[in-house]
């Protein structure tokens, strides 16, 4: 087939110029209307009609395997087409809301994106061939499959084998680009189907769930005086598990009890120095037991050295950056939400200053020229020297992590840009990744280790020395922090009488609320939402009220020894006869170090359910199915039946079948406890029990 | 014929420091079958004594017991000779909080762990090292035992004796032998104890089954002490 005249899509308006730029380096004039004098530009670009953000490109190139071709290079606005029930579903009392379940959808063009249809429709009727440029995931798998099918309508040829082709890129770095432009590929069916179930799944049990909450608790709500807003219920199969999530947290905190316990703390004074000795039991919760080790060890009077042992020691420099990653370092280190994080990256990927931010992939791809990557950073910046230097000795290849999701390589800088020509927040996220780039390919720290162990009395203390001898990536990556630790020499076997051992007494403290990092490591791990989606399942239930986010008090996070170390075990009991707050309106539940204690704060966010979203969860908890909505369960049974479209071992309408069959188990089950939900809800947010 | 196997079984179980009652000698004959060999009634024997109370079971002669003042607190330090022979009445992991403790049971009773079901609540440390979670606790751990006079003593398992741990049975037997009393709490090691075994099924149950229930009143009495 000849192709003479090529339509490139793209996914936003900035990538299409950006690409436009790259591919389209032939002068052409061009006059436009009378009021605008002729122009001499790179290429011919014009606003389409009927919207202001998206414009076509008009310029010849000369493709490797095509020849010289005209090319129309054009974008959406992300997704073209729009989802609905028919009509008659609309309304919420039109029908059951289990109906839902089957009613049929309408696919249709969305009002707000006919002037975008209407100019690829256009421009599809000339084209040979149609060229999709969307980003490289799933979603933009989809959105181009949306793009193919509105371009068929006007010129059906391009909806046919051969007829559509895509190109894969990373960045929108030149060399990048054009080599992608030089190397198309298909669609990939797979992952767009993934994405085609995902969004009828949504609409369906999205719908019928949040009409039946809705309904069903709306009479218990209304007498609350609520506002009308806020009386919608609305359910999403990602949001409820995130909820459980912080709920639980919650509930564990609230229904903590502190208990004592005790230590033997040891300290010797030697060459000048105090040497903290920690004993090898830590704390016990016995103090008569305590109180007998304690008098053994004085009455034994004498300590002796069993051990002192001096090891190199090594600080492993960071991982190749995910897109989790980015949100967590992000909230902890930079004192921004996820949301915002990913919001200022996508931001700099469409400038051209970073790789695409979301990606799974934690290791560098042997090829790549990490090289000349870094050299691009010496030419300013506050780490300017670090690349020189890095280049021209200190550089290690990256660790590599355990994933890839072969579509992206990891989050990295692509190009050099002054820092000053960046708002102050993109400056502050752009820095993260050069600096956490450059300790990617810089050495491990490297220091010398000595770990003495003494016997005292039947019980063993340890202390533990460092001296750092080589800092290399730490000097760039200042997030991370290793001190030395100083201590005087001690001998195997030698024998000395502590200068002081007391008896110290301490209390369990409950573990903080849910943080925003490690929230997002828990829906990480449990399989809910992807790296892209997680951040917006977050904003949601804020904005349901299902939960509030606040800064997190400074107290609420220790690290001394006098803490339970947190580990992340059971479901809490709501403890007997505590009852939820009274209240009228939505009030947030917890009481644990508020604000007034010390007032200082992280800058990382942690998340306090209101009574509202502690009353869904415990309602559903009540209802006491395995099919929890608020459990992780069936959300990662979606996600997985997802990946499994995305490696062709399923079909989208299997997958769709199956899961709606599993809802409307978890639906009919639902209908037969119907008081349940309501009486957790006049329980929590209004504070009756019954 | 009778008083022989008496005897025997009586010799037997000495030679074990076990010295059973009269009574429960004369049960136990009443309950074998005629023409069982004599070693297999041997281990039957020793395998019903060690599944019975000891403080009705066993006559133990004055070194198989306490000493009567092994609770003198003013005691620093003194001697258990024995051998004596003692069953195990509770145990207590006081290495971990009781909420702890709790959590770690409530998860197990959620079925979290089955597969499928799973829902991962531990994430790897910032290090990438995983968070271990130990199946079983090592404690350390404090027991109470009685001896065949009832007497109850508490004892601490100072480094971590094979086979003492939360899951024991009990009413299990231990044998103690030169063990180190410290006011008033004796101080089990390795070498000079020995479990024999065993069990006391009603106690054994009780004991499983409140074990929850137990722990979160005892924090909750803790918690309220001088808080």
């Amino acid at each position: 087939m000849e192709v003479r005249t090529v339509l490139c899509v793209a996914e936003k308006p900035s990538i299409a110029k950006a690409i436009a730029n790259h591919l389209g380096d032939q002068v052409t004039t061009v006059s436009t209307d009378a009021r605008n004098p002729p122009v001499e530009l790179m290429d011919v670009q014009h606003n389409i009609q009927g919207n202001p953000y998206v414009k076509n490109y008009e310029f010849d190139y000369t493709f490797p395997q095509w020849g010289h071709c005209s090319v129309t290079m054009t974008s959406v606005l992300g997704h073209l087409l729009s989802h609905e029930f028919e009509p008659r579903y609309k309304s919420w009392t039109s029908c059951d809301p289990s109906a839902l379940f089957d009613a049929r959808i309408e696919v249709f063009v969305g009002s707000n994106r006919k002037p975008i249809a209407d100019n690829i429709k256009r421009h599809a009727r000339r084209a040979d061939v149609l060229y999709i440029w969307t980003d490289c995931d799933r979603e933009g798998e989809h959105i181009g499959t949306e793009i193919r099918s509105v371009a068929a309508q006007s010129n059906q040829a391009l909806g046919r084998a051969g007829g559509t082709v895509r190109a894969h890129f990373s960045n929108i770095e030149r060399a990048h680009i054009i080599h992608a432009a030089h190397h198309p590929t298909d669609l990939d069916e797979g992952q767009a189907d993934a994405v085609a179930s995902r969004i009828e799944l949504d609409l369906r049990v999205g719908a019928s769930f949040t009409r039946h909450l809705t309904l069903s608790l709306c009479p218990v709500l209304q007498r609350g005086n609520l506002s009308e807003a806020s009386q919608l219920i609305s359910y999403g199969s990602c949001q409820f598990p995130t909820l459980g999530f912080i709920v639980e947290r919650y509930l564990r905190v609230r229904n903590f009890i502190p208990e004592p316990f005790w230590s033997i703390k040891l300290m010797h004074r030697k060459a000048g120095t105090r040497v903290n000795f920690s004993w090898a039991r830590k704390h016990l919760f016995d103090r008569m037991i305590v109180v007998i080790l304690y008098e053994w060890c004085l009455t034994s009077q004498n300590a002796q050295v069993q051990k002192v042992k001096t090891t190199p020691t090594s600080k492993w420099k960071p991982l190749p950056l995910t897109t989790l990653e980015l949100q967590k370092c992000g909230s902890r280190f930079l004192g921004m939400d996820s949301q915002k994080v990913l919001q200022l990256a996508e931001k700099l990927y469409q400038k051209g200053w970073i790789s695409y931010p979301r990606t799974e992939t934690d290791q560098f791809d042997q090829g790549t020229d990490l090289r000349g990557l870094i050299q691009k950073q010496a030419q300013g910046g506050r780490w300017a020297d670090y690349a020189t230097a890095l280049v021209e000795g200190g550089f290690s290849w990256p660790r590599n992590g355990r994933n890839n999701d072969k579509a992206h390589p990891p989050i990295h800088p692509v190009n050099f840009v002054n820092p000053t020509t960046l708002s102050h927040e993109e400056q502050r996220v752009h820095e993260f990744v050069v600096r956490r780039f450059l300790a990617c390919c810089s050495k491990d720290a490297q220091g010398s280790k000595t770990d003495i162990s003494i016997l005292y009395g039947p019980e063993t203390f340890n202390v533990s020395g460092l001296v750092i001898l080589e800092r290399n990536y730490l000097d760039v990556y200042v997030y991370d922090r290793w001190d030395n630790q100083e201590l005087p020499p001690f001998i195997e076997g030698e024998v000395f009488e502590p200068t002081e051992a007391i008896l110290s007494e301490g209390k369990t403290s409950p573990p903080g609320y849910l943080t925003e990092p490690d929230l997002l490591a828990l829906m990480n791990a449990n399989g809910i939402g992807t790296d892209a989606t997680m951040a917006d399942h977050i904003v949601t239930i804020i904005d349901r009220q299902y939960v509030e986010a606040r800064a997190q008090p400074r107290q609420a996070r220790h690290g001394n020894d006098e803490e339970e170390s947190e580990e992340l075990p059971a479901q809490a009991r709501v403890g007997n006869g505590r009852r939820g707050r009274t209240a009228v309106a939505r009030r947030r539940g917890g009481r644990n170090s508020g604000a007034g204690r010390g007032g200082a704060i992280t800058g990382v966010r942690e998340f306090i359910p209101t009574t509202l979203g502690v009353a869904l969860v415990e309602g559903h908890e009540n209802m006491g199915f395995e099919t929890n909505l608020t459990k992780p369960f069936l959300r990662k049974e979606m996600e997985l039946k997802m990946n499994a479209i995305c490696d062709g071992q399923t079909t989208k309408a299997r997958v769709v079948n199956e899961t709606i069959e599993q809802y409307r188990g978890v639906y009919a089950r639902m209908q037969q406890h119907p008081g349940v939900l309501c009486t957790a809800v006049r329980k929590y947010v209004f504070g009756k029990v019954n | 014929m009778a008083n022989n196997l008496i005897a025997e079984l009586t010799q037997h179980l000495n030679s074990r420091h076990l010295y059973p009652t009269t009574q429960w000698l004369q049960s136990f004959t009443g309950t074998i079958r005629p023409n069982t060999p004599l070693p297999a009634l041997k281990q039957t024997a020793l395998f019903r004594l060690l599944a019975a109370d000891i403080t009705t079971a066993l006559s133990q002669p004055a070194n198989g017991l306490f000493p009567t003042d092994i609770l003198k607190a003013t005691n620093q330090s003194r001697p258990l000779v024995g051998p004596v022979v003692c069953q195990v009445l509770d145990i207590e992991d006081i290495g971990h909080s009781k909420w702890s403790q709790v959590e770690a049971i409530e998860a197990r009773e959620r079925g979290e762990t089955t597969k499928g079901r799973e829902v991962i609540r531990v994430v790897p440390g910032e290090d990438g090292n995983p968070i271990e979670e130990p199946p079983q606790s090592r404690g350390p751990f404090k027991l109470l035992l009685q001896d065949a006079k009832g007497l109850k003593v508490y004892a601490y398992d100072l480094n971590g004796i094979e086979g003492l741990n939360a899951s024991m049975n009990m009413g299990t037997k231990l044998l103690l032998r030169n063990c180190d009393v410290r006011r008033g709490v004796i101080m089990l090691e390795p070498g000079f104890v020995q479990i024999l075994g065993g069990k006391i099924e009603a106690l054994d149950k009780m004991w499983k089954d409140g074990r929850k229930d137990r722990l979160i009143a005892a924090a909750k009495a803790e918690g309220n002490d001088g808080a």
